[in-house]
């Protein structure tokens, strides 16, 4: 057995561990043979069963498949724009997804359930097809993220705009919506993220090939029979639903899809099948402690998760810029 | 020898610019073809054409027919070209780590069905091709921190992995010494299967190619071996410089070099240099 694969399963181990130990956390007090009843169904208490099966596997699952994704769809962007500062929250999708939120959160008050989601997933849609037009007026794919970073401080500026003259109560949940939380998740948002995250593994499974002649330049890909432009958009087609699913759900957790592939660089390989598999292990195991920080740092308080995301991802932004004389 | 590649009457009009004109010629079977002739002369352009890249030949300044095998090269799909013809271009950045069998296996994607993986087949034909190349040693070695004579060579072994009939070079020597010239040259010289490339060094151009396709403004001046194809006056005409050809004494190849036009500006000049 090679080098890689030892590695990988080594993290996928540590993936399971992770959330096994992640569901100790909590403010309930709950003793890890109670825990253990409970997982293997002959629970004596019947609050603990609750807490444990409809609140914190929940959240520790969601955490699990929301790291997976936004890390695969750093990934993704960095490999097929050849840019490895490129990240789903630079691009403009989250900002995007929460103005879809912002609309929806001011103008249907009452059926925030499905429509909160629905137009966070529409708004970054749009965030990505200005994007891409963008892109394509410009014709350079490397002023793709450039592109992608005005874009997303317009749609910023027009949410703030909006929540400005909005209702404060309104207001209020979206400002804390964009910080990023785990703490209202369902089971039902893990089988959604779950489902669109298959989805996205198994497309670039299918097309990890083509994925990686992008790597040495369009003009490289085209004459190896890759349609470079249809790929491209896929792609990013691919990454904005995946970012606008989980930040539906979960709201803007940002960086992760930064700093992770380029953990996965270093450790495991650059090509599109590794670094693949590596983001989805080492963004779950991440998201799942910093959730786990998230909720268990403060005695009566939860932080959002978001904020904690962003402190740890502008210090590695950093770090990756003081040592950039090394090969990313 | 079997024709591979048939081009007749390609022409290409951009407004009221010819990039190419009425451009006629055939390719066999193993020839190694070098298109040489001055900058925006129309060689890089001829390539595209050839190789139908992001299927250009259905633009509608375009007109001729490029047939490979006999039949229109529109009629192949992307993959169908990639698995005829293998590419070596000029620009191949990455700023990512790709090592060199990450590079040789890109060669693999014509052959390959979606989710494939590679097999024990891929593995052995990466390293043949490595060693054919000469550089055995560099599987693991970074792509980006390679010299540019074994980038060029990693891209060649790329495209022998790649398994196509035809290797197609855009200026392959560019930006390498001496040295590497001859050697990326040689190698390619020795491959045994059908090549064509651009060429800026006419003596280079005359030592490893069997034939030369000389052009000029989007036209095709001549066609044939290099001892026809160098004719001094030609040469002159086209790059505005006296010019006399030789034999060189060892290779028996055709040599020829250039002169400024006058004294008046080889005096020039030396008063610029010792300056």
């Amino acid at each position: 057995m090679n080098k890689v694969s030892t590695i990988l399963i080594a993290l996928f181990a540590v993936v399971i561990l992770s959330a096994m130990t992640a569901i100790t956390f909590g403010p309930a007090d709950i003793d890890s043979s109670e825990l253990i009843s409970c997982l293997i169904g002959s629970c004596q208490n019947p609050i603990a069963n609750v807490v444990i099966w409809q609140v914190r596997i929940p959240r520790v699952l969601v955490a699990l498949v929301a790291g997976m994704g936004l890390a695969i769809a750093g990934a993704i962007l960095q490999n097929t724009t050849r840019n490895p500062l490129a990240d789903p929250y630079l691009f403009g999708i989250v900002s995007g997804a929460g103005l879809g939120a912002t609309i929806a959160n001011i103008s249907l008050a009452d059926n925030l359930t499905i429509a909160l989601p629905l137009a966070a997933f529409l708004g970054a849609l749009f965030s990505v097809i200005i994007v891409v037009f963008i892109a394509k007026v410009l014709q350079r794919m490397e002023q793709l993220l450039l592109a992608g970073v005005a874009v997303s401080f317009m749609l910023a500026s027009i949410t703030q705009f909006i929540l400005y003259f909005g209702e404060p109560f309104a207001t209020n949940r979206v400002i804390f919506w964009l910080m990023g939380s785990l703490a209202r998740v369902e089971m039902s948002n893990f089988y959604v993220i779950g489902f669109v995250l298959l989805i996205a593994i198994i497309t670039v499974i299918a097309l990890h090939r083509q994925i990686d002649a992008l790597l040495l330049g369009d003009e490289s890909a085209a004459s190896l029979g890759v349609d470079v432009d249809k790929l491209r958009l896929l792609m990013l087609g691919l990454c904005a639903a995946l970012t606008a699913t989980i930040v539906a759900y979960c709201g803007g957790i940002g960086f992760v899809g930064l700093m992770i592939p380029h953990i996965v660089r270093q450790l495991i390989g650059v090509t599109t099948l590794k670094l693949i598999i590596g983001s989805a292990l080492i963004g779950a195991i991440f998201l799942i402690w910093v959730d786990v920080i998230a909720r268990s740092s403060l005695p009566h308080a939860e932080i959002p998760i978001g904020i904690i995301t962003s402190a740890l991802g502008s210090i590695f932004f950093l770090f990756i810029m003081y040592r950039s004389r090394a090969v990313i | 020898m079997s024709t591979l590649i048939n081009i007749s009457q390609l022409s290409w009009h951009v407004e009221n610019k010819s990039i190419l004109q009425n451009i006629n010629f055939n390719v066999c079977k193993g020839e190694v073809i070098g298109i040489i002739g001055p900058n925006g002369a129309g060689k890089t352009s001829l390539l595209r054409c050839l190789t139908n890249q992001g299927n250009i030949l259905t633009s509608k300044n375009i007109s001729g027919c490029v047939q490979l095998k006999n039949r229109p090269i529109v009629q192949y799909s992307a993959k169908e070209i990639a698995q005829h013809f293998a590419l070596v271009m000029q620009k191949n950045e990455t700023i990512f780590a790709l090592s060199v069998q990450d590079v040789l296996k890109m060669g693999l994607l014509p052959h390959k069905s979606l989710f494939s993986l590679d097999s024990d087949h891929d593995k052995a034909q990466i390293s043949l091709a490595l060693k054919k190349v000469g550089l055995s040693d560099s599987l693991h070695s970074h792509f980006n921190q390679l010299s540019g004579g074994e980038q060029q060579r990693v891209l060649i072994a790329r495209a022998l992995v790649q398994t196509s009939q035809i290797l197609v070079l855009d200026e392959p020597t560019n930006h390498l010494d001496v040295y590497y010239q001859h050697q990326v040259l040689q190698l390619v010289n020795k491959l045994n299967i059908t090549v064509i490339m651009t060429v800026h060094d006419l003596n280079l151009a005359s030592l490893y190619c069997q034939r030369l396709l000389l052009l000029d403004h989007g036209q095709l001046i001549s066609d044939g071996t290099p001892e026809e194809v160098l004719s001094p006056k030609k040469l002159s005409q086209i790059f505005g410089l006296p010019c006399q050809k030789s034999i060189d004494a060892i290779t028996g190849a055709t040599q020829v070099s250039f002169y400024l036009k006058n004294n008046e500006q080889e005096n020039n000049l030396v008063k610029i240099v010792n300056e």
